[in-house]
């Protein structure tokens, strides 16, 4: 686009690149009809039926899969390619991460009726923000020059602060939301430094460019590296890397915990997304540079999450470690840079996805009205009370322990067996003590679950309030719990959709 | 006169540091967001020294992006600013702690 | 070679169980206890029609089946039987049915037996899985029900026991994990193909000594954890204390022997060298076991934490029995595990009995038990001298064969072991003598007797236990060509030859 417009002399009329607009088809479907969304909220105010929004949210992510499916049979005839003047990739690898993310958007969206209702906040501006915010993540996946990745985070990030502080009458809402917002402007910065400095030193932003330019010169100064450096830095900041997560607990518990999952699934897997294109596809030539920072990170991510998840009393903050630990794994699928490598990670994003969504969507049952109560005691004696919950609960915790016959396994299985075979053995080994320290709180949350010693007399009493469990929400935690445990039990397909993905990619 | 292009840029990285630093030192939220756009601005003088230095329109292009996004940024992070302040006037950074742990 | 799938079944139909326990209604415990027992007995059936028409004296895998199940990668649900496994299985069916008709839950009977079933399914998985990744699954799979029967169903410390439970078991698999699929991706690079087939990967072995080393180090904590072999083990005595009685049976019948199942099928199959050259260091760490688990166990004052140290000391004999790399040896090894799971398994039930009715295990708090129940102090004699290995009996099969094994190809470890023998003797006895003998007082007189059903579900275990000892040829003979193949193998790549007096067999 920028390249065309360059090229235009004075006199002659202007040549419009041509708009493919089915490349853009799930990400436009996204934002079309969450303006629609917005304006019919505006004029049905009142008197809607129950669970209209979050239905219509659905049709439109299901919708979206449309063209999803469209371009994937495309690209996997004829290959990938560029379109709309080379701003934009159709590649399986994108068409992947659309996938994950429309997921994401149907279990949060059916998740989020129950909760709005319960908090007295029914109308369309959840869902619409959900949307805007799911559509800029598949932007960055499917973006083709940095400052296309620039809008696709900005899209991204704007809306999830409005929804971080969506609960406007609650000070812990409010307080995620300017956190968020001041670390994210920040980490935008960042990236955008990042991005100036790659151009100043390539001469473009066009990432196809940018990797031609990087084949056929070899640099020497520090701007690249610096750019390097930078583009990590903001981009870990958005998947909650260490040293880059001290947003990520504040922010996790202060959300509303519909918000939480959302943020959780989506903006991990857009800002890996963004990350693998850009490393492991664009700055290829240089890896050998980058390897170590990845390296470091993965170990950071894995040891700091899994450790200081054990320590927290408060769950949603539990799980806000764990997920730093998560985006270790991820790290040590992109750190290999290999084919295996990237389609690990692209499994892991996607079974974490619902692994996440699911366990927040648990909170967001037991936490009770107001978010109020996301403690160890609120999970007491949970098995008694609503032994459903409790064991789709234990199933994620299980998939996220990485025990065998669930999604979080293999995820687990695929990233290590990278790490192996590109012969990074100390960080396969260190993946996996980090999986035995995150084993301890995970299991303490079982335990609260199903062993709690009944209380003695004098104490406090476990929580004996009946847990209303909404239509939406149980349609959520089936869809997860259903795909942890079916593709825990027969992967193969899920593992081709990656490996496919993968080799598919620009 | 003739500025070396790299005055430019040490000029901007200079800005951007002063940004960073200042957000990481001030306690008043609304300093703290000035210092994100001055950031921001830092970048754009990159952009359009980049743009300059390589005889490519495209990095001044960039800018007007960023100036954009910067706008919706603020507009979204004064409209938190206020949500905060009509609760608690006069609310600096320290006093935004309810979550930790 | 038969049409029925005979293994893929033995692993199914306890899992199937446990999916038609949860689906009984909350209300009616009394018929979940019931298809429990059906389907852990229509497992032992399977299991013994599998014993049944095992062909003897061929040393390959048999009742084979194999299905593909993640092509990309060389998966496949891969399962076969042979003379080192063929008893374990049989063991792992017959203790199932035994634990749960020996014990009841206190609460929950549902979940309980739920998880049971599970358990069972797993073990068996274990036993039976010729896949490394299926291995793995199953090893894994295994701690989830132990971890929640120890923690749901267990005493006053089993949170804190299944939790240490779960993390060290956990910590070696996780180091089995990177060791399984290094092995696979070397093999990967040298022949271009992915698999994680075991045959396949031991026949096609392309990895230098010092990489092996390392390999079979990663195989082998993991697997000396769930052994355990002696400084891994503090994890024991916690575990088999708390656990609910069944959760101690299968723990010591059958889990423990997980560890030396697969330091036999992947230990010593797929490194042998290593094996070999590293044997020094595991009978010692064996030896230590049998002496160290021996004195502690004298000194405890707990009945179920001596039983739980006494197989410490049990378990030293078996790895013992493996690292003399002879066929003696490794048979007596195998038929040890098995002696160990039926004596401790028996053992454990009795102490749960005892806890029943007194509860209390302080060996100090009991006391002439034999005058009022002298029925329940028989068996109690009987199993504990099978545990000590008194002639006739089959714990002395086993130790024997081990210690003959041993003394052909190291001699001086098994001078020592010797010893534990003795010591063996001295703790088991003295606590029987502190519990059974002398004048019963106070709530000892109303120790109840043995009671029928106890007794019919201690029959058949006690019948095997005299049986394996007066006889063990049938035993011996279907495990021979197995074991002597695989000795064979480790004598060939190590390039050593055991003495010949080692070869000659049971014919």
């Amino acid at each position: 686009m920028i390249a065309a417009v360059a090229q235009v002399q004075p006199g002659q009329p202007l040549q419009l690149p041509h708009v493919d607009w089915v490349t853009i088809g799930p990400a436009g479907i996204f934002f079309v009809g969450g303006l629609a969304m917005l304006l019919a909220g505006v004029f049905l105010r009142r008197r809607v039926p129950r669970g209209l929004w979050s239905g219509t949210t659905v049709v439109i992510a299901v919708l979206a899969l449309w063209p999803a499916f469209h371009l994937w049979h495309q690209i996997a005839s004829g290959g990938a390619r560029t379109a709309i003047a080379d701003a934009v990739v159709v590649d399986g690898f994108s068409i992947f991460i659309d996938v994950v993310i429309i997921s994401a958007v149907v279990m949060a969206a059916l998740l989020t009726d129950g909760y709005l209702r319960r908090e007295n906040l029914e109308g369309t501006e959840f869902y619409v923000l959900m949307l805007f915010s799911a559509s800029g993540g598949m932007l960055m996946a499917s973006a083709n020059d940095l400052i296309v990745v620039f809008l696709g985070l900005e899209i991204l990030s704007i809306a999830l602060y409005t929804l971080a502080g969506f609960q406007q009458r609650r000070e812990g809402s409010q307080e995620a939301a300017i956190k968020y917002f001041v670390l994210g402007a920040f980490s935008s910065a960042f990236f955008l430094y990042g991005i100036a400095l790659v151009y100043g030193s390539t001469g473009s932003t066009n990432l196809g460019v940018i990797a031609d330019f990087l084949r056929t010169n070899s640099l020497t100064n520090g701007l690249l590296l610096g750019g390097f450096a930078l583009l990590i830095v903001g981009l870990g900041f958005k998947v909650a890397a260490v040293p880059f997560h001290m947003w990520t607990p504040d922010v996790y518990q202060g959300s509303p915990t519909p918000a939480t999952a959302f943020m959780a699934a989506v903006a991990k897997a857009a800002g890996f997304a963004a990350l693998l294109r850009l490393f492991v596809s664009t700055f290829n030539t240089y890896r050998l540079d980058w390897q170590p920072i990845v390296w470091a990170l993965a170990v950071l991510s894995l040891l700091v999450g899994s450790v200081l998840a054990v320590v927290q009393t408060d769950v949603k903050r539990m799980l806000a470690y764990s997920s730093i630990a998560h985006a270790g794994y991820v790290l040590v699928g992109f750190q290999t840079a290999s084919n295996r490598g990237v389609a690990g990670a692209l499994f892991y994003l996607f079974a974490y996805a619902f692994m996440i969504v699911g366990s927040f969507a648990v909170v967001t049952l037991v936490s009770g009205r107001g978010d109020t109560d996301a403690s160890l005691d609120a999970f007491r004696g949970l098995s008694s009370r609503r032994p459903a919950l409790a064991f789709v609960f234990t199933i994620f915790l299980l998939a996220q322990t990485g025990v065998p016959l669930t999604s979080g396994f293999l995820a687990k299985f695929y990233v290590i067996s990278a790490a192996v075979e590109a012969h990074s053995y100390a960080l396969a080994i260190i993946a996996m003590i980090a999986a035995v320290i995150a084993a301890f709180f995970y299991l303490r949350l079982i335990v609260v679950m199903y062993m709690a010693a009944p209380a003695a007399e004098g104490e406090e009493a476990a929580p004996t309030a009946r847990i209303p469990i909404a239509v939406g929400a149980g349609m959520s935690l089936t869809i997860a719990v259903g795909f942890t445990l079916v593709v825990g039990f027969l992967p193969a397909s899920v593992f081709d959709f990656a490996r496919h993905a993968t080799l598919l990619k620009l | 006169m003739t500025v070396p292009g790299a005055w430019f840029l040490t000029l901007a990285a200079i800005l951007f540091v002063v940004g960073a630093v200042g957000l990481l030192v001030r306690r008043n939220v609304l300093v703290m967001f000035m210092c994100v756009e001055l950031m921001l601005n830092a970048v754009n003088l990159t952009f359009v020294t980049f743009a300059r230095m390589l005889d490519d329109i495209g990095g001044q292009v960039v800018v007007f992006f960023v100036l954009v996004v910067a706008a919706a940024e603020v507009v979204v992070g004064l409209g938190i600013i206020v949500a905060i302040f009509r609760r608690r006037a006069g609310a600096t950074a320290d006093d935004i702690s309810l979550l930790r742990g | 070679m038969l049409g029925f799938p005979v293994l893929t079944a033995l692993i199914v139909l306890p899992a199937i169980g446990a999916a038609l326990v949860v689906a009984i209604p909350r209300t009616r415990p009394e018929i979940v206890k019931v298809v429990a027992l059906a389907v852990s007995v229509a497992v032992l059936v399977l299991a013994c029609y599998g014993l049944y028409e095992f062909a003897t004296g061929t040393a390959g895998f048999q009742f084979v089946s194999r299905h593909v199940w993640i092509k990309q990668w060389g998966i496949s649900w891969h399962l076969g039987i042979d003379g080192i496994s063929l008893f374990l299985v049989v063991l792992t069916a017959l203790l199932f049915p035994f634990a749960l008709a020996g014990s009841d839950a206190h609460h929950d009977v549902k979940a309980y037996t739920a998880w049971m079933l599970v358990l069972e399914a797993g073990c068996l998985g274990v036993f039976l899985a010729l896949d490394l990744f299926l291995f793995f699954v199953f090893w894994e799979i295994v701690l989830v029900p132990m971890y929640f029967l120890i923690g749901g169903w267990g005493y006053e410390g089993r949170v804190y026991a299944a939790l240490k439970f779960f993390i060290y078991t956990m910590t070696g698999s996780a180091l089995m994990l990177v060791g399984i699929l290094a092995l696979v991706f070397i093999h990967a690079g040298h022949t271009g193909h992915l698999t994680f087939d075991l045959q396949t990967l031991a026949r096609e072995q392309s990895f230098s000594g010092s990489t092996a080393r390392w390999l079979f180090a990663a195989f082998a904590v993991s697997f000396a954890i769930k052994v355990p072999i002696f400084p891994l083990h503090t994890w024991l005595p916690d575990a088999h204390t708390e656990a609910p009685t069944a959760g101690s049976v299968i723990l010591a019948g059958v889990l423990l022997k997980l560890g030396t199942y697969g330091f036999l099928r992947f230990g010593l199959y797929l490194f042998p060298k290593v094996s070999h050259d590293l044997a020094p260091l595991l009978l010692t760490l064996g030896v230590v076991g049998i002496i160290y688990g021996a004195i502690v166990a004298a000194v405890q004052r707990d009945l179920k934490r001596l039983i739980a140290y006494s197989s410490v000391a049990h378990l030293g004999f078996i790895i013992l029995g493996t690292f003399a790399l002879t066929t003696q040896g490794v048979q007596g090894g195998i038929i040890q595990m098995v002696n160990h799971g039926l004596s401790t398994g028996a053992l454990f039930l009795l102490v749960g009995m005892i806890y029943e009715r007194r509860h209390t295990r302080e060996i100090a708090d009991l006391g002439g038990l034999q005058k009022v129940a002298p029925v329940f102090a028989g068996v109690f004699m009987l199993v504990m001298l099978s545990s000590v290995g008194l002639p006739g009996l089959n714990g002395f099969v086993g130790e024997f064969l081990v210690l003959i094994g041993t003394f052909i190809s190291r001699r001086w470890w098994a001078v020592v072991a010797a010893t534990g023998v003795i010591l063996a003797a001295v703790y088991l006895l003295w606590a029987y003598q502190r519990v059974f003998h002398g004048v019963p007082e106070g709530e000892n007189l109303k120790f109840p007797e043995l009671r029928w059903r106890e007794g019919a579900v201690l029959a058949p275990v006690l019948a095997l236990i005299v049986f394996l000892g007066v006889y063990p040829k049938p035993v011996l003979d279907r495990m021979e060509p197995s074991v002597r193949t695989l000795v064979e193998r480790v004598d060939r790549q190590a390039g050593t030859h055991q003495p010949s007096v080692a070869q000659g067999g049971h014919r």
